[in-house]
């Protein structure tokens, strides 16, 4: 039939913009891969946390590689049943690993927690189709693209949409804090709100944290919400030079109230040290080493 | 990265209440980059700005047992052992009762766990205490709108899920999603035991893959 | 997951009851080792003996090389993120660690995973808070 041939020279361009994109956030994650990867069936089934994260970077990698092959030209057909192998490895992973740790998070793009669901299952399906159709493909892709333009803006624009969505949503979110200050008050996220314990977590595995923890004695002693942000309060001690021993302080902390370790959002935590009795405002001089004002 | 952002020793407007101040404390104070489970952005700097070397924060002792009475702000422990510690609470203690609390939340019959420094008068001066906090593994063997049923040490328990309690899934951040849970699912419980009918406030429910 | 050359191991770290105690706690007993409190500085281990280790299965999360450590070892916990230290001495056996493969817990963008110890009240208490329920440790001895 007609729209065949031009749909499967389609095919390249649209699976290795995919790929590309899966592929990048698997491979250059950095810090966060082995979270990430500790999320999946992988440990379980490779054995190790470690070699889940290895896992995790050569599959980032061989998509990388598969999505430069398809587009380069030579070789194609070939080209095109790599990656349809590549999909039913994945359709055999997800199968695998929904059966081995049904909780898991796929790892697909290294950066979703939620478990593996059919969209999954329907990603790697397409995955499968569009390299089978790459292998079918008679007419370069280049010149399908020259002659069916719409057609095939439009197929990137929906190939690559999704996997846009939540970086996108993720650095505007930070581009918001970095430019007001402040986070805006957001609607409740799907599911609910963050919980308040969830903020706890995120202050207890921050850098704000390990400066503080020094100064802290007690667990969380009051806890509000004020213009978006999540204030905690500790109570702790500080040294006293002129009395010896040691004298009360207040520690606070503003996180935003609706990031949590999955959502980081601005990765800023603002804290202050007051001392207790006089109320005087010592965060300057504890913390940065700088002597106090007046 | 650590960045003062006002002038450290500005006099707290009276008309603030306490938490109006304390909080305009955190938020005029310093910003600290770089934080999370992501790693952090400007690590070397933030390390490099530590402020002076205290004392290790949790020094003293712990006390473990069941609340006999409440004298004001003292609070007579029967430990496991039989001895009688008397625990004192400040304004600086914190409570954990189900959740960050006060000392009034505290009542005869509750267990406790306080962590404090020993005082001349034999006493203990609470940095924090928590009241009926157990952190059990479970097996999860029902599920309903309201009620988790487990099982901890062959013995039946309910616990009781409200609008604080949270879930975490293999690892993942803290979320109010409970629809993830499965029966038969291993859980860590982490919640708040009640004296009355011994079942389990639940605070925190993790469960793994 | 071990991480320092000096550390004998590091990963996860939660808190149970043992001894006497109320609620639920109080059908815990005194521990593999007959002698813990929850208001001692006492610790549960995964490789106890090669029983515990048939419990707790650290192998299935890739802890193959956990050593093996009896009633009485004593180990330094120290908090990954703030380096509060506690002396712990083996009393029991746990946790099992196989219930949560792959589970972590990262600061200072180091994630340290799996269920590698359990401390009592008091032990978990000195290093940080008991309504955090897990902490990210490095054991040493």
């Amino acid at each position: 039939m007609s729209w065949i041939e031009p749909v499967a020279a389609l095919c390249p361009p649209l699976v290795a913009a995919a790929l590309a994109a899966t592929g990048a956030a698997k491979l250059f994650a950095g810090r966060r891969l082995p979270a990430r990867a500790a999320g999946t069936a992988l440990p379980r089934l490779v054995g190790g946390p470690r070699r889940a994260a290895g896992v995790l970077r050569a599959t980032g990698a061989a998509e990388l590689a598969l999505a430069c092959w398809l587009l380069a030209g030579p070789g194609r057909a070939a080209a095109g049943v790599a990656t349809a192998l590549l999909g039913v490895g994945f359709l055999g992973y997800l199968t695998v690993a929904r059966v081995a740790a049904p909780g898991s998070s796929c790892g697909c793009a290294a950066n979703d927690r939620a478990p593996i669901s059919w969209r999954a299952f329907v990603r790697a399906g397409a995955v499968t189709l569009a390299g089978a159709g790459a292998a079918l493909a008679t007419t370069p892709w280049w010149t399908a693209v020259a002659h069916h333009r719409v057609a095939a803006g439009a197929a990137l624009a929906l190939g690559v949409a999704p996997l846009c969505r939540r970086p996108a949503g993720r650095a505007l979110g930070r581009l918001r804090g970095r430019l007001f200050g402040s986070p805006p008050a957001a609607p409740a996220r799907a599911g609910g709100p963050v919980p308040f314990a969830a903020s706890v977590e995120l202050l207890e595995r921050s850098r704000a944290w390990e400066t503080a923890a020094p100064l802290i004695r007690s667990g969380l002693l009051d806890h509000w919400e004020e213009d978006g942000w999540r204030i905690l309060h500790y109570a702790g001690a500080r040294p006293d030079p002129d009395r010896g021993g040691e004298r009360p302080v207040s520690v606070v902390f503003a996180l935003d109230a609706t990031a949590d370790l999955d959502r980081p959002l601005g990765q800023a935590i603002r804290i202050g040290v007051v001392d207790r009795e006089t109320d005087r405002v010592l965060t300057g001089e504890l913390l940065t080493g700088e002597p106090p004002d007046g | 990265m650590v960045s003062p952002t006002s002038r450290p020793d500005t006099a707290p407007p009276r008309r603030l209440g306490r938490r109006g101040f304390l909080g305009s404390a955190a938020l005029g104070g310093a910003t600290i980059v770089g934080a999370s489970s992501l790693g952090a952005l400007d690590a070397d700097a933030a390390f490099a700005a530590r402020g002076p070397a205290l004392d290790p924060a949790v020094t003293g002792v712990f006390v473990a047992g069941r609340i006999g009475a409440v004298r004001g702000t003292l609070l007579y422990v029967a430990g496991g052992s039989g001895a009688t510690h008397h625990v004192r609470l400040t304004n600086a203690t914190s409570v954990w009762k189900a959740r960050p609390t006060t000392a009034d939340a505290v009542e005869v019959g509750d267990g406790l766990y306080a962590r404090g420094v020993p005082m001349p008068d034999g006493s203990v001066a609470a940095d924090a205490v928590w009241v009926n906090i157990v952190n059990l593994r479970t097996e999860i063997r029902g599920l309903r709108r309201s009620r988790i049923h487990l099982v901890h040490h062959h013995r039946e328990l309910v616990g009781h899920t409200g609008p604080e309690t949270a879930a975490r899934y293999a690892g993942g951040a803290l979320t109010p999603d409970l629809g993830r849970l499965r029966i038969g699912q291993r859980a860590q419980v982490l919640g708040a035991w009640r004296p009355g009918d011994g079942s389990v406030d639940v605070i925190r429910v993790t469960v793994g893959h | 997951m071990t991480r320092a050359t000096d550390a004998l191991w590091a990963g996860e770290s939660t808190w149970f009851c043992c001894g006497p105690s109320w609620g639920p706690c109080g059908s815990a007993g005194g521990g593999a080792c007959g002698d813990c409190r929850a208001d001692g500085n006492h610790a549960a281990w995964p490789h106890l003996s090669e029983s515990c280790w048939e419990l707790t299965r650290p192998d299935l999360c890739g802890e193959h090389d956990l050593p093996r450590r009896g009633c009485g070892s004593v180990l330094t916990v120290s908090h990954q993120c703030t380096a509060a230290a506690v002396t712990v001495t083996i009393s029991d056996c746990g946790p099992r660690t196989h219930e949560f493969c792959g589970e972590g817990v990262c600061c200072d963008g180091v994630c340290l995973t799996n269920r590698v110890l359990d401390l009592t009240p008091a032990a978990f208490a000195a290093i940080g808070s008991l309504d955090s329920g897990v902490l990210p440790v490095v054991i040493t001895e």
